[in-house]
């Protein structure tokens, strides 16, 4: 077996460490004394935590706890939540150990198909260990309903060949700044489109939403209440319209989701993609990049040039409430494991890390640079959660179907956020 | 002790001399039959109507996937109608059903007309004959998801897609185009692009319907061809020696004699354009909702199985209107002709 890197620096990883193995101490060992038992584990086919670096931590599990044999699933984002589904509806559960996305926290926990995880984790949910944002993405009505596992969240990119050639120096701070690079850029013929996102009608749209919200200094719900039709939301979705019907944003962004906006920007056809942290590596890497050299990531230009405006897209790991109680302390001591620092500490270069400890480690400095920090931990601090409701994916569809039509030009930009925030409110509340 | 004399079979009563009800089912032709098409019953009744009155029983309640006490289910209480009222209630639902039955008429359209008039040209004797067949029927060999990702390539909205590049190196168009976005069609004349648009009709939809013929009507073509040569010749000799041209010939015999073979391929292909979910999921994710879209995003996204049942019942009772209509036009055209 391929011996771990030690993971230096830190006594907030002791620290964590110890807090994990206090919360978990009577129950990890009682599952390893047990006859070997198989646990499944589903998990996203997916550009950070590859299912090559997944299967690793997995191997490394089964070797170290001879007690329990991990078997592991790989679906693609968009069947994730749909097999869940219906392994809550099965007697016994298909799958014992989930990744589950933020946005599922409020569902799971009202309708019951995940557990809560509060007697493992009340006490490093409030140690600092882990910044409170991402715990926020993974509790609802006081239930912790999963352990962080993933700490994605969209950056800023720009390809600064682009914008020296068009003249600027720096990348822009304020939305007047970038529209007004966009403009130049397209109307010295650099590019054709200076922009490309996703704005397929699928959840990347209404991330992409959230965050040029977060961008101009708000949310889609104030109070709780959906807020589209006006202030930065409205904003939001009339400059992302504005962006398509001036041939700023790529046309082909109504129908790409975030790999395909990502292939736009690596191959040099576009000059700014706001996309996850995946195509840091996506860009400085010769496989998968022709601006190796070119590509930087910066804070997402704002309204009022303060500060920055992302939006979060955290996975955690949970239990699923039909795992027989007898096999949930070995879902529990897995969890434990994958997301410990000692192996989150060996996977650096593939995400950004949960703990704190590890994301100011010197060893992620040395892989991702220490600018590149400093932009990450700008942005993290600046993240949207999408809504967390129990009726999230019903919400979101809403707001997919309204704005992929007004940025289209298919509806008015006010009607179309009128619509969505009708019948949102008329939805029915999950029991 | 002498042996009790036997009864004669007329002596005894009438229940006793027919054996009883199971066993009388199985006697003479009818017993022979039965037992041949017992298994295919029981498959049909497993896989078929119990999944469909499960179906239907769903609909009727507000079932939810429930996880009480460490065990999963699909359970809710009796709602009546109130799921089909619901729906009914629902733009979207409407939309959906547009769409689908666009994305159905303007396919069985091309199926018959480019169908028939494909397996009428095969049909004749031409030198290559059989590698032009091979090559038609090719597509169809495609697996379904493999020719989405195929479309997905040509139709790509960016310079570099497949149908993008070809028009701009022949300089047909100067912009890409996003092909499958569902926009509506001939925008320049508005008050036919409304009505279109209103009927379902997007271009993303049309290029669905182009992607999906390609793969499909080699299956059209073969059946027809298949139902064309059971024809039998004499019948086109008469045709002949009457007197009749290409056009009298097919509509007064190769027509009528097609109509239960082109019934079947109807209903098979109605079927399927009705529950139509691969290519269309592959292409548009969720941005172009046809009845089989919605039914899987009502059920396993939003978790509302009920409403979920309720639309996939709805597909089931659409599906049969249309393979009632089909079965009554062209079975009785084969009657009256």
């Amino acid at each position: 077996m391929r011996r771990s890197r030690p993971v230096r620096g830190a006594v907030g990883t002791l620290a964590a460490l110890g807090l994990m193995a206090a919360g978990t101490a009577a129950v990890a060992p009682a599952a390893q004394a047990k006859a070997p038992v198989t646990l499944k584990v589903l998990y996203m086919n997916q550009a950070g935590y590859t299912p090559a670096v997944v299967s690793k931590i997995v191997a490394q599990f089964n070797a170290s706890h001879p007690g329990i044999h991990a078997v592991v699933t790989f679906l693609p984002y968009p069947e994730m939540h749909d097999a869940i589904t219906t392994s809550a509806a099965a007697p016994t559960a298909t799958y014992n150990v989930v990744l589950s996305d933020l946005i599922w926290t409020a569902e799971f926990a009202a309708r019951g198909y995940t557990i809560p995880l509060n007697k493992y984790l009340n006490k490093l949910a409030n140690s600092g260990a882990i910044p409170p944002a991402i715990w926020n993405g993974f509790k609802y009505d006081g239930k912790i309903m999963a352990m962080p596992f993933l700490a994605n969240f969209q950056n800023f990119y720009y390809n600064k060949a682009i914008l020296a050639k068009a003249g600027f120096t720096s990348p822009p701070r304020t939305m007047a700044q970038w529209l007004h690079q966009m403009e130049v850029i397209k109307a010295k013929g650099i590019v054709k489109y200076p922009y490309e996102d996703s704005w397929l009608q699928a959840e990347g749209l209404t991330c992409d939403y959230v965050r040029t919200a977060a961008e101009f200094g708000g949310t889609l719900f104030v109070d709780g209440k959906p807020a589209m039709n006006r202030g930065p939301a409205l904003q939001a979705l009339e400059w992302m319209h504005m962006l398509y019907a001036k041939g700023l944003a790529a046309p082909a962004s109504l129908e790409a989701d975030e790999p395909h906006a990502a292939a736009a920007f690596t191959s040099g056809q576009v000059a700014f993609n706001t996309n996850w942290t995946f195509v840091t590596g996506l860009m400085d890497s010769k496989a998968t990049s022709s601006i190796v050299g070119d590509g930087v990531v910066a804070p997402f230009p704002t309204y009022n040039g303060q500060g920055s405006g992302s939006v979060s897209g955290y996975q955690g790991l949970a239990i699923t409430a039909n795992t027989p109680p007898s096999l949930r302390p070995a879902a529990w001591t897995f969890i434990q494991y994958a997301t410990s620092p000692a192996i989150i500490g060996q996977h650096l270069q593939s995400e950004w890390p949960i703990w704190r400890s590890l994301a100011n480690s010197p060893q992620e400095k040395a892989i991702l640079g220490a600018r590149n920090v400093a932009v990450y931990e700008d942005n993290l601090a600046h993240v949207q959660n999408r809504p967390i409701v129990p009726n999230y994916l019903q919400v979101s569809a809403i707001i997919q179907k309204y704005v992929h039509m007004a940025i289209a030009g298919q509806m008015p930009v006010k009607q179309a956020a009128d619509a969505m925030v009708q019948q949102i409110e008329a939805l029915p509340a999950i029991p | 002790m002498p042996a009790e004399p036997t009864p004669p079979v007329a002596a005894l009563p009438p229940a006793v001399r027919r054996g009883s009800a199971f066993t009388r089912l199985f006697q003479g032709d009818r017993g022979v039959v039965l037992a041949f098409l017992l298994p295919s019953l029981l498959l049909l009744v497993a896989v078929v109507l119990l999944p469909l009155a499960y179906a239907l029983l769903l609909s009727l309640e507000g079932a939810q996937v429930t996880v009480v006490g460490g065990h999963g289910s699909v359970s809710g209480s009796f709602v009546g109608l109130a799921n089909y009222a619901a729906l009914f209630a629902n733009p979207g639902f409407w939309q959906a059903l547009r769409t689908t039955l666009y994305y159905w008429l303007v396919s069985i359209l091309i199926e018959v007309v480019f169908g028939i008039g494909a397996a009428v040209l095969l049909n004749r004797r031409f030198r290559g004959q059989t590698v032009v067949r091979a090559l038609v029927f090719l597509p169809w060999a495609i697996p379904t998801v493999v020719n989405a990702n195929l479309w997905s390539m040509i139709l790509d909205g960016d310079p570099f897609g497949g149908l993008n590049a070809l028009l701009m190196q022949l300089h047909l168009t100067t912009a890409p185009v996003v092909w499958l976005n569902p926009s509506p069609v001939l925008a320049q004349v508005a008050w036919l692009s409304h009505a279109l648009t209103a009927v379902g009709a997007s271009l993303g939809m049309n290029w669905i319907i182009v992607g999906d013929e390609w793969h499909t009507l080699p299956i059209v073509i073969f059946l027809t061809l298949a139902g064309l040569q059971s024809i039998p010749h004499e019948y086109y000799e008469s045709a002949r020696i009457d007197g009749a041209g290409p056009w009298a010939t097919f509509r007064h015999v190769t027509w009528p004699l097609l109509g239960p073979v082109l019934a079947v391929v109807l209903i098979l292909r109605t079927m399927q354009l009705l529950r139509a979910f691969t290519l269309i999921y592959t292409l548009e994710s969720t941005g172009l909702p046809v009845l089989s879209i919605t039914a899987y995003q009502y059920a396993f996204t939003f978790g509302a199985f009920g409403q979920g049942s309720a639309v996939a019942f709805l597909i089931g009772v659409l599906a049969l209107l249309i393979a009632f209509f089909y079965i009554r036009v062209l079975f009785r055209t084969e009657f009256v002709a």
